[in-house]
């Protein structure tokens, strides 16, 4: 039977059509098998080792009992106010980097020096960082005996169970705000001239300028901070934690990924430490999620 | 040409496919990788690194300069045994340790042969090692320290060395204050005493750091011979803790009151006990510690900066209506144990009998400072009076009490001391806790 000439074009396009599919798969597998080996299957993994036992009950179904471990846990419970607590640190460690930029900005004398200066712990490890505050701030450190002299009382920065998770989380901010600081200078360089110009002829003051024209002008800069400098805490304080606190005093200073390690390797109890890793998972998935809506209404906007 | 391009175009697509392929194949090789790895972590005991005449050995010390030679002769005296077969040490980093060797247990590859320290650390990975009780029938009387290693009457690993917590002191700090240097204290109200005079004179009576809240381990098991009666001290080894006591009461009571009453150096919690707490009794700046018999912070390394200053005494009687006379609680300090996955169990026993032969001992005890586990070792060498002290005390010696605790327990106990420190909690509340952990 004579196949009609339309159809066999047809025909040969779709197959055409099929290779072209086929070569992109071929093409993306390497990266997605990658994706998926390393990352999705050992998700997947963890998420249905979490709802085994640990020691006597290794590899046993357990149900959701290591979550209600966790819940019980005053340490755990602890971890998880520390992550709210830095949920509130957050506009401070966006503002601190926020107004150094604008001072640049402005020029202020000696500018070209700073930002330079600013830039230059991000480049320090945390346990570099970690070790230079721990002789700052031990009882005996300079700052106590600063403190000393102009007649106030010493504090145990990283001894006192109040203090001490503020000590490391303005120790964090410090050494990663150079990272936003750059960022926002960036956002600087793209801002509209003529705006500027605009309210300063229109006798705007410092602040106004900075309010109704900065602000808005960089308000897609300034998210993108917020979400970089999220993750920056969720994800990289466990060095700071582990080389100045160790998670004390009292558990104090503990946060989810410090419970993790010291679950896993200290306690020998890796499928409590999965359930742990699962509620650290959701916790930032749940973070990322509200952070893409926040950018997306904000492209959107401008 | 029809046919010569039908040709090209069939070239090009086999080309293509050629390629395609070239891109499967590391893609697939990465599946199955991948697969394989997954796998692995079901069977334990396959892909143990025991193969082709090959031991491997886990620690933390065959780094340090000072325990070269107890391993070189280990080294010798099992190749001299076993020619042919290789043996690497692996020294990992002591605060990373038990995580790595979890991760391992967790996998189920890893050394064939591992230290461990006395007590929770080891008892809580038992499930992973081979009982030894039929393979060391030889070692048992040469050795000491053996309870450390054993949990539920098997016997785990072979004890190397004897870990226990002395009260070390400082002679010129003592003179200082006016007190006879030669004369330590014997029981708590000497101690006290003692205490308010070295405050006086400026120093610190005892050096604490607590920032991993481990200063309570040794609190605990350094006061408890002169708190508990010998019953209770047997009771509570053997697991029977009431941790309501009087006499425990009494410990916990102690802790806080001696923080409150200004014995330590200042900020206990945010003081790190590896090495700050030590640096500062080694540097003179405090009377009193309550220090180790091996591995670190023991006599070897307080002598090179004290000398003839450096004293030793046993707990001080702090409960004269229980207790007469106090003894140094000492136990297996670190031992070596054969992981389960080994794949010659045998070759394996034969390298921790290297590892605990006397000779190895005894070079571990005079480079490394470290109170061996063999009683035949000649400890006379040794030019430093508190050794031999502390070598003379051994035999009445029994277990620390804070190793029959399990890691969790010990871990809730750090994070109690610290609050007990920085005033959050009372000591019953801290002892109803404890009492619940400690089931």
């Amino acid at each position: 039977m004579a196949v009609p000439a339309a159809r066999r074009t047809t025909a040969a396009r779709r197959w055409h059509l099929s290779e072209h599919k086929i070569a992109a798969l071929v093409l993306v597998t390497p990266a997605l098998l990658i994706i998926v080996g390393l990352r999705i299957v050992p998700l997947v993994l963890g998420a249905q080792y979490s709802l085994t036992g640990d020691g006597d009950r290794n590899g046993l179904f357990v149900g959701l009992a290591n979550y209600r471990t966790l819940l019980d846990d005053p340490v755990f419970r602890t971890a998880l106010r520390n992550v709210g607590l830095l949920f509130l640190a957050l506009p401070v460690a966006v503002a601190v980097p926020g107004l150094l930029a604008t001072f640049l900005f402005l020029k202020v004398p000696g500018h070209r020096f700073y930002r330079s200066v600013y830039f230059f712990p991000v480049v320090l490890s945390p346990v570099i960082i970690g070790a230079i505050f721990n002789i700052l701030l031990s009882f005996d450190g300079p700052l106590n005996q600063l403190l000393g002299k102009a007649g106030i009382a010493p504090v145990d920065w990283l001894g006192n169970s109040h203090i001490a998770i503020l000590s490391v989380i303005g120790v964090h901010v410090w050494a990663t705000f150079g990272m936003a600081l750059v960022i926002f200078m960036a956002g600087f360089s793209t801002l509209d001239q003529s705006l500027l110009d605009a309210a300063r002829c229109d006798g705007a003051t410092l602040p106004q300028t900075v309010w109704h024209v900065v602000i808005p002008e960089l308000s897609r800069t300034i998210q993108f901070v917020f979400v970089t400098t999220m993750i920056g805490m969720l994800t990289g304080m466990f060095g700071l934690v582990y080389v100045m606190t160790a998670g004390g005093p009292g558990g104090a200073t503990y946060l989810p990924e410090f419970y993790i390690w010291v679950t896993q390797g200290q306690m020998n109890s890796p499928a409590l430490a999965s359930a742990a890793s699962m509620v650290l998972f959701v916790l930032m998935l749940l973070v990322g999620l509200a952070q893409i809506r926040l950018i997306k209404r904000a492209t959107k906007e401008v | 040409m029809p046919t010569a391009s039908g040709s090209t175009t069939r070239g090009i697509r086999g080309s293509r496919r050629g390629w395609f392929a070239a891109a499967l194949v590391p893609a697939l090789a990465l599946v199955s990788a991948a697969c394989g790895a997954a796998a692995s972590q079901t069977q334990s005991g396959s892909g143990a690194s025991a193969g082709g005449g090959k031991l491997v050995v886990w620690d933390w010390h065959s780094g340090d300069a000072t325990t070269k030679e107890y391993y070189a002769k280990a080294k010798a005296d099992f190749e001299a045994k076993h020619p042919g077969v290789q043996v690497e040490f692996v020294a990992q980093p002591y605060d990373q340790y038990y995580t790595l060797l979890g991760t391992a247990i967790q996998a189920g590859k890893g050394p064939d042969i591992s230290m461990f320290n006395g007590g929770a650390q080891m008892r809580d990975r038992a499930t992973s090692l081979l009982p030894l009780d039929d393979k060391v029938g030889d070692l048992k009387d040469r050795l000491v320290g053996w309870d450390a290693f054993r949990k539920d009457n098997a016997t785990y690993a072979v004890p190397v060395t004897l870990q226990g917590f002395p009260f070390y002191y400082n002679k010129a700090v003592y003179r200082k204050a006016g007190l006879d240097p030669e004369k330590p204290p014997k029981t708590l109200a000497e101690l006290q005493t003692a205490c308010a005079a070295i405050k006086k004179s400026g120093n610190a009576c005892f050096n604490l750091g607590n920032k991993e809240g481990l200063g309570i381990e040794f609190f605990l098991s350094g006061f408890g011979p002169g708190v508990f009666g010998q019953a209770q001290y047997d009771a509570w080894l053997a697991g029977k803790r009431d941790w309501k006591s009087p006499e425990v009461k009494q410990i916990f009571d102690l802790w806080k009151k001696t923080n409150d009453e200004g014995w330590y150096n200042k900020g206990v919690n945010s003081t790190a006990m590896f090495m700050d707490q030590f640096t500062m009794f080694s540097g003179g700046k405090g009377g009193n510690v309550i220090g180790l018999i091996s591995d670190t912070a023991h006599w070897k390394s307080f002598d090179e900066f004290l000398g003839p200053d450096l004293g030793v005494y046993k707990p001080p009687v702090s409960n004269p209506g229980q207790v007469t006379s106090t003894f140094l609680p000492a136990e297996g300090g670190i031992g070596y144990g054969v992981m389960k996955w080994t794949k010659d169990p045998a070759l394996a026993v034969d390298l921790v009998k290297s590892l605990a032969s006397t000779d190895a001992e005894k070079s571990f005890f005079e480079k490394a400072g470290a109170i061996a586990a063999d009683k035949t070792v000649d400890t006379k060498s040794v030019d430093v009076k508190a050794a031999g002290e502390i070598v003379s005390w051994l035999p009445d010696s029994k277990p620390l009490l804070h190793t029959a605790l399990s890691a969790k327990t010990l871990d809730l106990m750090h994070r109690l001391s610290q609050q007990l420190i920085s005033g959050d909690v009372t000591v019953d509340q801290v002892l109803t806790q404890l009492a619940a952990s400690d089931k």
